[in-house]
């Protein structure tokens, strides 16, 4: 289904209020859904002063009450089912999702009878962060995707290192 | 008083903008592989699919299909083919949709 005119007016104008309000102040909650941990130690070395988060307005929040943007890394083992609905309804909306690293996009673990698989199979997905683990300049990137500060650069790439389509 | 805080003082910043200057340790990143789509033949990417420990890689007819969201830059892909496979050097991959991280790349080795 194609949104009508109408809708895609009132889904840019969502858009903008939530890049308005989220710009400048942004609040995460990281979730582990049964990661290795490497992309938790790159979510860490954010807040250190080499790439110091803080000053561009993203802080890091124990509550999921407080926060704006939940950062979900590993395959969402099934045992954590409960908790990572509990945690998102108790997120106030506006809210953004995140999945980080090859695990939550589903590269890693096949989906079994204990993992998901990947973390759209669970909650509703925003903006996706491959990499194994990403690098905080990757997670950084992706922040600023999540919201639009930063354009996003993959569609543009191609990975073919001798020339363009064809 | 530290230098820092001087500097601070005397300029009136004490933040700089994302991202302020090239950071020097994204050299240093496993970044996912990019293709020579004529030196890559149906065999060798078969052999490429082989040695991918995840999912990102796999074969549909003349095309190999590359999922960067599954990739880990392990660089399996490049020890199997290091003639057809290179670093690509791209690492800020974030995307909205899981669909755009799904790359075609096509086999062209094969034509004559």
């Amino acid at each position: 289904m194609t949104p009508s005119l109408d809708e895609a007016e009132a889904a840019r104008r969502l858009r903008d209020t939530i890049a308005a309000q989220f710009g400048r102040s942004l609040h995460i909650r990281t979730l582990d859904t049964g990661s290795c941990a490497v992309c938790e130690q790159e979510i860490r070395l954010l807040s250190a002063p080499h790439y110091d988060l803080h000053r561009l307005g993203f802080f890091f929040t124990p509550a999921p009450r407080h926060a704006d943007l939940l950062l979900v890394t590993g395959p969402m083992v099934r045992a954590f089912d409960v908790a990572a609905r509990k945690t998102y309804e108790a997120m106030p909306g506006p809210k953004v999702v995140v999945a980080t690293g090859a695990c939550a996009l589903g590269g890693v673990y096949p989906k079994d009878p204990f993992v998901h698989g990947d973390v759209g199979q669970v909650l509703p997905v925003d903006v996706w962060i491959p990499g194994c683990p990403p690098s905080p300049l990757a997670l950084l990137h992706g922040l600023g995707v999540a919201v639009g500060r930063l354009a996003e650069k993959t569609p543009g790439l191609t990975f073919i290192a001798d020339g363009g389509q064809g | 008083m530290p230098l820092w805080f001087a500097r601070g003082l005397r300029r009136g910043v004490v933040t700089t903008r994302y991202p302020a200057r090239p950071d020097d340790s994204a050299a240093w990143l496993p970044t996912p592989p990019a293709f020579r789509s004529r030196r890559l033949t149906r065999d060798l990417v078969d052999r490429m699919v082989a040695a991918c420990p995840g999912t990102a890689l796999s074969r549909r007819d003349d095309t190999l299909v590359f999922d960067v969201g599954a990739c880990t830059s392990c660089g399996r892909c490049a020890e199997a083919a290091p003639e057809a496979v290179a670093s690509s050097g791209e690492f800020e991959l974030a995307a909205t949709s899981r669909s755009v991280l799904i790359k075609e790349i096509p086999i062209r080795g094969d034509e004559p």
